[in-house]
């Protein structure tokens, strides 16, 4: 099915640069110019990929991205499972996002965690006119009625919120004096600011910084006792698990995980971070705020790994090793050596299988750099990739450390575009969302969403992916994709690649 | 619907819009036309003389208080005044909280939907300050008023206004089809005021359609909380009000797509009518003690 | 190490291990805080009695785990029921990501849709520009035959004029003047989905009929014999047309339906990505003003378009999401009465065969209590069924139900001696229905997915029907109108019934003598 590894490289550039000059034509010209600076061939040795990112996304396009409230709701403080985060405003925002994102968490939903429920404050055209915080109030005080195990609230402020300008935090401040200190933190985090999620992460990172961080009383007795080996995870979800798959590698090293950010993450955990020595940052780009923020201010460096497939598990282990003395630098030797056999039984199983296979990726966050380790360790083959609100420092990281020579790079992809991509370069997996995932597998390409890992995972740490390498076999080599023609009408086949 | 005339008092507050706007209407009332209100402003002072009452329940409290603005009913909101004129109030939110535009909205679409608008001659908005959002644009989408009627005076901050409002025509009046009527001018006595006031509508494109004397009578026919038309229908000032409401019914498709000026071009006209001193260039930025100083 | 290569352990098995279980218990006694256990189980233990329940109803801002969505979800899913037709939603981007992803995780399918993209300038300028850009682009990249407007709660707050946008954006060029851009206001805080849609199919309806936003004449009606059909938001628009289209067939029926959606959310995997595919074709919507009368399957889908297709002098008629015998009865013999076809023999039959289904089962289900929530019309069709299988709809909710709904809701209780102790319950949510299932107990649950976190706390059995179902997959490709719609609902609440005995009677030596083989 594929077409590129017959090409070389200079013609797999060609190509590409071919592609793009083609989708570009479908655009009003105004568009075209516009787009054209979002799409590009990775050329080695470039510090970035040569493409614009973090800009506004074209009116009438279909984009692929969300918004602000998306990213600091759904992404950054939904996980938080001991507090109540009000979707504040209309009714929509809080129920297409609920419960969307497999946050995993342990506890008792409805008394002492509050992840998959949806907690909203129904906007009506009155709260509209008449402004919205007397009612943001009563709810607050009927969560306290009714939730009082709650450990704290937030305000994930919707469109009209910032539109009629409520002042949520009068309320915010005014109920938590109320209620002894409560922690309750308003969010500005309108989905019409900015111009994708990213900068709903940032506003949510600001947040926990000005309204959990600050108003921690500085001689306050920890809860625990501090150990050089304290490090926090920041920027993993734990979707499907993943913050668990990983939690336990970091542990077996011998380090001990202090908070997890924000994935089965509490409040506790939180206000603890502060205390680490070190804080492993996985998604950089929706939590490297926060670590510069406290590298700044309590001086802890902060170190990025990646923990999708054996080869950059076992690098980052050891990136992050170095940062301890040499017991943990051995603990992290001692975690490489204890699953190798694993990894090696993992890939003895499925490489064969996959060997040679080509992917493309269009995804939010770190995904579409940080999984392509994983797929070369499969003897896969990643080649086109872009991001949904990826920034140029997204771009750089890729470029330098991930990405081969002419592979295919699409910003802020459009509906169009990636159809048209991927009609023409025939991967034989596509990883992208949830909006992707059926159009691709109408067109008979084999698709993992990699957002929510198809309901799968953990894909992250040495048993996500054991996972990871059984859900690619089973989509690339689901005898599904062998039906999608009717036999009948095989004969046509040649005669359309004739045409082509 | 064909033949519902329907019109908009726009202008700054407090030039005496709503005060013009009753009479006026009132006028028509007279003259045997069915009047229907619908006052768009956050105070709900629009329809005071007519209803001798000092604020009407608004369509927005009323809505609040049963729960939704699907739960009210049309005689619940719509009062009946001087000769029949039907009142209505949007109302909306005190003032610094909420979105008094969006109430704007939903008040409309309320009357519209429940038969507001059945058996009259004449609906007349009566709208808050300056077309300072989308909501507060809604009577002058298309379907709605026709040609639109600035009140305004000589005092500057009323020309700016006046020139403001025009841009926010001009906005609808290529898609929807709404008119500038023209500019009523409530005297102020200020300087050169009819000048200025002709001079602005020429600059505009439009023509002043009336020019309303200052009149004691007014203010006590306020203090009744009544038009002049009924407290003293034989004064000279109602005379005024039925001229002006003469011209304003002979007025239909007359309106004109305003051409609305910079701020230079109208801080030169003031200017060219000595309104306006010259800026002395040198003089800006300058302290009280530096000028002094300079002196 | 718990994981193999061999037999790979998913997140169901992994972490029930030891060493996740040890962990995940340290990570908690350590860091979380937690709160007392007693403490924990004390206030679980509260939340089920009559007290909290009181307090739980006397909720008056605070909205828990609604059952409803926001006005644009509803337009966009009237609007891909037209023929090429591309929704195009104006304001914030977010929320037609959101849009896509929900009706995807239901269908099983591609939803397309684009947003204008307004951002913060746009708050404050006014979206017009957005407009006009996103008008010409989606034109001319995804080739629609009509683009379907609808809005978001931004650009209604800051009150952007639909009207004459598209009218700037026409003049600018952004797509021909003669081209169909219909359009509706869905202000997300008004009413719900099901509102969304009867505002995008009025203003669609209205555009074809009403002279097109004042550009060309109003269309007069010729009267003719075909018949409208409206389906309503409906989450098994693909099965219940498709069964509907059959009834048509068997009655000889000309027929028009009007948005139907079912071949878009059902397209093959064939190698081609269908973008469009099927729906009301421009003329028939256009042309259906000609018809005799228009049919509403769903009356609160439908509360504004039926006024308006009345009002161009059609005989119309609204049923609530009609399920079961007497439900399709009368939806039939309207049909009848209105065209004067006879129902024919093979429909009679069809109705035979699902009152012998009844009758072979009803033992099952006979004085069994229900509880329901939905949309407004699919609760008044399942309370009807359940009502002539002579089970009890004990509490039926709608969180988008307003009182002249709960007034109807009584009425069909009144109409039967299994109604009289139910309750209907409208506006509340499902926080309101926790308390219900725990202070007055039913033996079934019927609702959408997010009944399965009910059902854990509760231990009520879920029946999954509904929008959204996101758990349990094709449910929608079958049909729960018609007859054979109706025995489709009696098999699923069937198949939970004797599911349920199963599991309660399969302890061996305690309970298994129940364990029956024939049931």
């Amino acid at each position: 099915m594929s077409v590129s590894p017959t090409l070389s490289v200079a013609e797999i550039k060609d190509r590409n640069k071919a592609l793009i000059e083609e989708v570009l034509k479908v655009y009003p010209e105004k568009t075209a110019k516009r787009r054209a600076k979002h799409l590009n061939v990775h050329q080695e040795g470039k510090p970035d990929c040569g493409v614009k990112s973090n800009i506004k996304s074209i009116p009438g396009v279909m984009t692929i991205r969300g918004c602000a409230y998306a990213g600091s709701k759904g992404v950054v403080w939904g996980p938080i499972k001991d507090m109540i985060h009000i979707s504040h405003g209309p009714v929509g925002c809080g129920q297409y996002s609920w419960a969307a994102r497999r946050n995993y968490y342990i506890g008792t939903t409805g008394i002492d965690t509050f992840v998959t429920m949806q907690f909203t404050s129904d906007f009506q055209e009155k709260d509209i006119v008449f402004g919205g915080d007397k009612k943001l109030a009563k709810i607050m005080d009927e969560i306290q009625e009714l939730f009082p195990l709650n450990n704290g609230i937030t305000v994930q402020s919707e469109c009209p919120i910032g539109l009629i300008g409520d002042d949520i935090e009068a309320v915010s401040k005014a109920k938590s004096k109320e209620y002894d200190g409560k922690t309750i933190v308003p969010v500005r985090c309108e989905g019409f600011r900015g111009v994708s999620q990213s900068l709903g992460h940032h506003i949510a990172n600001d947040a926990i910084r000005d309204w959990v961080f600050d108003k921690i009383a500085p001689d306050a007795a920890p809860r625990f006792e501090p150990t050089p080996y304290d490090v926090a995870i920041i920027g993993d979800y734990n979707i499907g698990g993943d913050a668990w798959s990983s939690r336990i590698l970091l542990e077996e090293m011998g380090l001990r995980v202090i908070a997890q950010w924000s994935g089965d993450g509490s409040l506790a955990e939180l206000e603890a971070t502060p205390k680490a020595k070190l804080n492993v940052l996985h998604c950089y780009r929706s939590m490297n705020y926060i670590s510069r923020h406290m590298e700044e201010k309590y001086g802890i460096p902060w170190c990025e790994y990646n923990f999708f497939g054996p080869s950059k598990i076992a690098e980052s282990l050891r990136k992050i090793a170095s940062y301890f003395d040499d017991k943990i630098k051995e603990g992290a030797e001692q975690v490489i050596a204890k699953y190798q056999p694993l990894m090696d039984a993992v890939i003895a199983k499925y490489r064969p299988r996959l060997e040679g296979k080509t992917v493309m990726l269009f995804v939010g966050g770190l995904r579409p750099r940080h999984v392509i380790g994983a797929y070369e360790d499969l003897g896969m083959e990643v080649v086109g990739t872009g991001y949904e609100f990826g920034h140029n420092d997204d771009y750089q990281r890729t470029a330098q450390h991930y990405v081969k020579d002419g592979t295919l790079i699409y910003d802020d992809v459009t509906g169009y575009e990636f159809e048209k991509f991927v009609e023409k370069i025939q991967p034989d997996l596509v990883g992208s969302g949830i909006k992707e995932k059926y159009v691709f597998q109408k067109m008979g390409v084999p698709f993992r969403q990699m957002h929510s890992w198809d309901y799968s995972g953990p894909y992250h740490g040495y048993d996500g992916f054991a996972i990871f390498a059984r859900d690619m076999d089973m989509a690339i080599n689901s005898p599904v994709w062998k039906m999608t023609k009717a036999p009948w009408k095989t004969e046509e086949l040649p005669l359309l690649q004739a045409a082509e | 619907m064909s033949s519902l005339r329907q019109i908009a008092f726009y202008g700054k507050g407090g030039i005496g819009k709503s005060t013009t706007s009753q009479n006026t209407l009132a006028a028509l009332a007279e003259m045997g036309h069915r009047i229907l209100i619908v006052g768009c402003d956050p105070k709900a002072d629009s329809t005071r003389l007519i209803l001798h009452a000092k604020a009407q329940d608004t369509i927005l409290s009323l809505a609040a208080n049963a729960g939704s603005v699907e739960d009210l009913e049309i005689e619940e909101v719509m009062k009946v005044g001087y000769r029949d004129i039907r009142c209505v109030e949007s109302g909306g939110p005190e003032p610094g909280v909420g979105c008094a535009g969006r109430g704007v909205i939903t008040s409309i679409n309320f009357l519209e939907e429940n038969g507001a608008y059945e058996d009259i001659d004449y609906v007349s908005y009566d709208v808050l300050g300056d077309v300072v959002c989308g909501g507060f644009a809604m009577p002058i989408r298309e379907n709605k008023a026709q040609e639109i009627y600035i009140v305004m005076s000589g005092e500057m901050m009323a020309m700016y206004a006046a020139n403001n409002i025009s841009k926010g025509i001009l906005k609808y009046a290529n898609s929807g089809g709404v008119r500038l009527g023209g500019l009523v001018c409530n005297e102020r006595q200020t300087d050169k005021e009819l000048e200025l006031a002709e001079a602005l509508a020429k600059k505009l494109g439009t023509t002043l359609i009336y020019f309303v004397p200052r009149d004691n009578i007014v203010q006590h026919a306020e203090l009744r909380r009544m038009t002049v038309l009924e407290y003293a229908p034989e004064s000279q000032q109602a005379t005024h009000y039925r001229n002006l409401a003469v011209k304003i019914h002979a007025n239909q498709g007359n309106g004109i797509i305003p051409t609305p000026i910079t701020m230079d071009e109208l801080e030169d006209m003031l200017m060219e009518h000595g309104i306006m001193k010259a800026v002395d260039e040198s003089q800006i930025g300058k302290t009280a003690a530096e000028l002094q100083a300079i002196a | 190490m718990p994981q193999s290569a061999e037999h790979v352990l998913d997140h169901f098995d992994l972490f029930r291990g030891p060493e996740y279980q040890q962990m995940l218990a340290n990570k908690k006694k350590m860091f979380e805080n937690p709160r007392d256990p007693a403490e924990v189980e004390r206030v679980r233990e509260w939340a089920k009695t009559p007290e909290y329940r009181e307090k739980n109803f006397a909720r008056e801002a605070l909205t828990v785990n609604p059952a409803k969505a926001c006005q644009p979800l509803g337009a966009v899913f009237a609007a891909v029921g037209f023929e090429q037709t591309i929704p195009f939603v104006h304001g914030s981007q977010g929320c037609v990501a959101y849009y896509r992803s929900h009706l995807s995780r239901h269908f099983k399918e591609p939803s397309s849709c684009v947003s204008s993209s307004m951002t913060e300038d746009a708050a404050v300028f006014g979206g017009l520009n957005n407009m006009i850009d996103g008008l010409a682009n989606t034109y001319n990249m995804y080739k629609p035959k009509m683009i379907a407007v609808s809005t978001t709660c931004m650009a209604e707050v800051i009150g952007d004029d639909l009207n004459a946008f598209i009218k700037t954006s026409k003049e600018k060029g952004s797509v021909p003047a003669e081209y169909d851009v219909p359009f509706a206001h869905t202000p997300a805080f008004v009413g719900s989905h099901v509102t969304g849609y009867d505002n995008a199919l009025k203003g669609i309806i209205e555009h074809f009929w009403d002279g097109k936003a004042g550009t060309t004449a109003k269309l007069e009606r010729t009267a003719n014999d075909k018949i409208n059909f409206i389906g309503g938001f409906d989450g098994y628009t693909v099965g219940n047309m498709r069964e509907v289209k059959r009834i048509f067939g068997l009655m000889g029926i000309d027929y028009t339906i009007l948005a139907d959606n079912s071949e878009v959310f059902d397209t093959p995997t064939d190698g081609e990505f269908r973008m469009y595919d099927g729906g009301t074709t421009l003329e028939e919507a256009a042309d259906a003003i000609n018809a005799k009368a228009t049919i509403s399957m769903q009356e609160y889908c439908t509360e504004k378009t039926l006024p308006l297709i009345a009002a161009h002098g059609q005989e119309v008629a609204a049923f609530n999401h009609p399920i079961g015998v007497s439900a399709t009865d009368k939806f039939l013999m309207t049909l009848s009465r209105i065209t004067g076809k006879p129902i024919p023999e093979e429909l009679a039959r069809e109705r035979g065969r699902l009152v012998d289904a009844v009758a072979d089962s009803s033992a099952h289900i006979h004085g069994k209590k229900f509880a329901i929530y939905g949309d407004p019309d699919l609760c008044l069709g399942l309370a009807g069924f359940l009502l002539e299988l002579g089970a009890e709809p004990t509490h039926v909710l709608a969180t988008n139900g307003s009182k002249a709904w709960a007034a109807k809701v009584q009425e069909l209780f009144d109409s039967s001696p299994f109604g009289q102790n139910c309750h209907v319950y409208p506006g509340k949510d499902l926080w309101h229905m926790r308390s219900l299932l725990f202070t007055e107990p039913v033996d079934f649950l019927i609702g959408n997915t997010y009944g399965k976190y009910l059902e854990r706390d509760t231990g009520t059995p879920l029946i999954r029907i509904g929008f959204p179902i996101f758990d349990r997959h094709h449910h929608h490709r079958y049909p729960v109108w018609g007859y054979q719609g109706g025995l489709n609902v009696l098999v699923w609440i069937l198949d939970r019934i004797f599911e349920s005995i199963d599991a309660t009677t399969n302890v061996p030596a305690k309970s298994d003598y129940s364990f029956d083989i024939i049931r």
